[in-house]
């Protein structure tokens, strides 16, 4: 079993859930180190305290806030603690949602709940929530406190388990006013929409993720065993040149679609 | 103002290019601490140490390495890493289409906003226009900071929002952790009243109506604690467990 990210209790009504939460995401990637360049010896990462130049052990790191004034107020972790007292180990289901209500520009991290504790109380309080949540396709929406920062997040039933999913708060996606789009002037002809469509539906696939691979990840193994072999690497080309809009969008639909017919 | 682009290219659409800008499309609004020293307040510095030397090393001393054994390193230029991405196209080839809808939440990653450029915002419109009425979303392969990731592109209000989604193996299997055996399952009735309690909870979603509460609860500590005023910890908590459920779920009903 993974180290788990954080401990709590999940509360629906009067049932209180016991729950460990562990990352719903693994990391596989090959990382760089820094290593010091003359003999390869991997750096460490020291906190120093800038007054005093002297190495401070991590129990005597506080958090510092800058006023718009410039004075420094610290807070020690504990302190923190204060900002939400009640609340803070346990996930209050506030209300269920359509899961198609919440657009995916809020997503943030997965999670996996499971439940914490051999009793048979706390199996079969969690065994209630997976299957009353996995016969809708609502989602449960409460709010999670980890570390110094709260969010809003959202949980479903998958694979008789429950996933939690932070979400950004709304003041956190930006707005897309600013964002340059087209204007009613470039409204497309009906026909040339109806070819676009077209187009799209002969290209048309259900999601399968496991059709893509981490090809970037695949390259620098590669390369790290080509380097490590004293063999040479070769260097990417040059970029290419930007692609120019075409002048006659429906002629340019039109060879698409006999070219995805052929 | 109008923001600055992170990127600009082109979405390849069959033969139809759109010329894009890619925006960020969020921006983490939490209450931001450094790190300082407890008892006087001084910055903390990182510092790179040599644990051999036990000496600080100057950045221009440093190199990226990969380790491939126990005390062999691998050390890759900039260049060579840059190798790994591939040919640096300005080019995201959408060539199939998905329902968006049937998309797992945990298969996204980062999300930006794709602006039209000031050439071939017709093409732009009709891209939109296409994939709202078919009501999928296009997928690809971007090359960003050096790194290929498979990405959505997909309509949202006049915009086309770009999404970078995780890969399948980076997406752990909620089935891989081990759920104990229980003797005795949820009975039907349980399972009956709590979906009335959800029912009973079911609302539409409008993400303005939740304010992070605890981003102004924090910023108001740091007011008190500014002002020299004590803060009082809380006390630890503790949970409850349940014991019986089919009373705690008529007790939640008839609350």
């Amino acid at each position: 079993m993974p180290r788990s990210l954080w401990t709590g209790s999940l509360s629906f009504g009067l049932v209180n859930v016991p729950v460990a939460m562990f990352s719903g995401v693994s990391d596989r990637d090959l990382h760089a180190r820094q290593l010091h360049a003359k003999d390869h010896t991997p750096v460490e990462t020291h906190r120093f305290c800038a007054e005093e130049d002297v190495e401070v052990p991590y129990d005597e790191i506080a958090n510092g806030y800058e006023t718009d004034d410039g004075e420094m107020v610290i807070l020690t972790d504990a302190e923190l603690a204060a900002a939400n007292p009640h609340k803070s180990r346990t996930i209050d289901i506030e209300a269920f949602v359509d899961l198609d209500d919440v657009d995916p520009i809020t997503f943030d991290h997965p999670y996996i709940l499971m439940p914490s504790g051999e009793a048979e109380g706390i199996q079969r309080a969690y065994r209630l929530l997976v299957e009353v949540m996995g016969r809708t396709d609502r989602a449960a929406l409460g709010r999670i406190v980890m570390r110094t920062k709260e969010y809003l997040a959202l949980i479903r039933a998958r694979e008789d388990r429950l996933v939690l999913t932070t979400l950004l708060w709304h003041d956190e996606v930006r707005p897309t006013d600013p964002i340059p789009a087209p204007t009613k002037k470039d409204k497309p002809a009906k026909k040339e929409v109806d070819a676009a469509v077209e187009l799209i539906e002969s290209f048309a696939c259900e999601w399968d993720p496991s059709r893509y691979e981490d090809a970037f990840q695949k390259r620098l193994r590669e390369i790290v065993k080509r380097k490590g072999k004293g063999q040479a690497i070769e260097l990417p080309d040059e970029e290419e040149d930007e692609p120019t809009p075409v002048p006659d969008l429906m002629a340019a639909l039109e060879r698409s679609l006999e070219e995805a017919k052929a | 103002m109008a923001p600055r682009s992170l990127w600009n290219g082109s979405i390849a659409f069959g033969l139809v290019t759109v010329p894009v800008k890619v925006y960020t499309a969020t921006d983490s609004k939490s209450v931001h601490f450094r790190e300082v020293h407890a008892k006087d307040g001084g910055k903390i510095e990182h510092r790179r140490i040599c644990p051999k030397d036990d000496q600080t090393v100057g950045s221009d001393e440093i190199v990226r390495g990969y380790q491939v054994s126990a005390r062999k390193w691998v050390e890759l230029t900039d260049e060579e890493v840059a190798a790994a991405a591939g040919t640096q196209a300005r080019l995201i080839d959408v060539d199939h289409f998905v329902p968006a809808s049937e998309i797992d939440p945990v298969y996204y990653d980062k999300a930006y906003y794709l602006g039209a450029q000031d050439k071939g915002r017709d093409a732009y419109a009709l891209l939109h226009a296409a994939l709202e009425k078919a009501d999928r979303a296009g997928v690809g392969r971007w090359v960003f900071h050096n790194r290929e990731r498979t990405v959505i592109v997909r309509p949202l209000g006049d915009v086309l929002a770009l999404h970078t989604m995780r890969f399948a193996d980076e997406v752990v299997d909620p089935s891989d952790l081990e759920l104990a055996r229980v003797n005795r399952k949820p009975t039907e009735q349980e399972i009956e009243m709590a979906g009335k309690l959800v029912d009973g909870l079911h609302t539409g979603f409008d993400p303005s109506e939740y304010e992070d509460s605890h981003r102004k609860a924090v910023l108001a500590l740091v007011e008190a604690k500014a002002a020299g005023k004590n803060i009082e910890l809380p006390a630890p908590e503790e949970a409850e467990a349940a014991d019986d459920l089919l009373a705690q779920l008529e007790a939640s009903l008839s609350a």
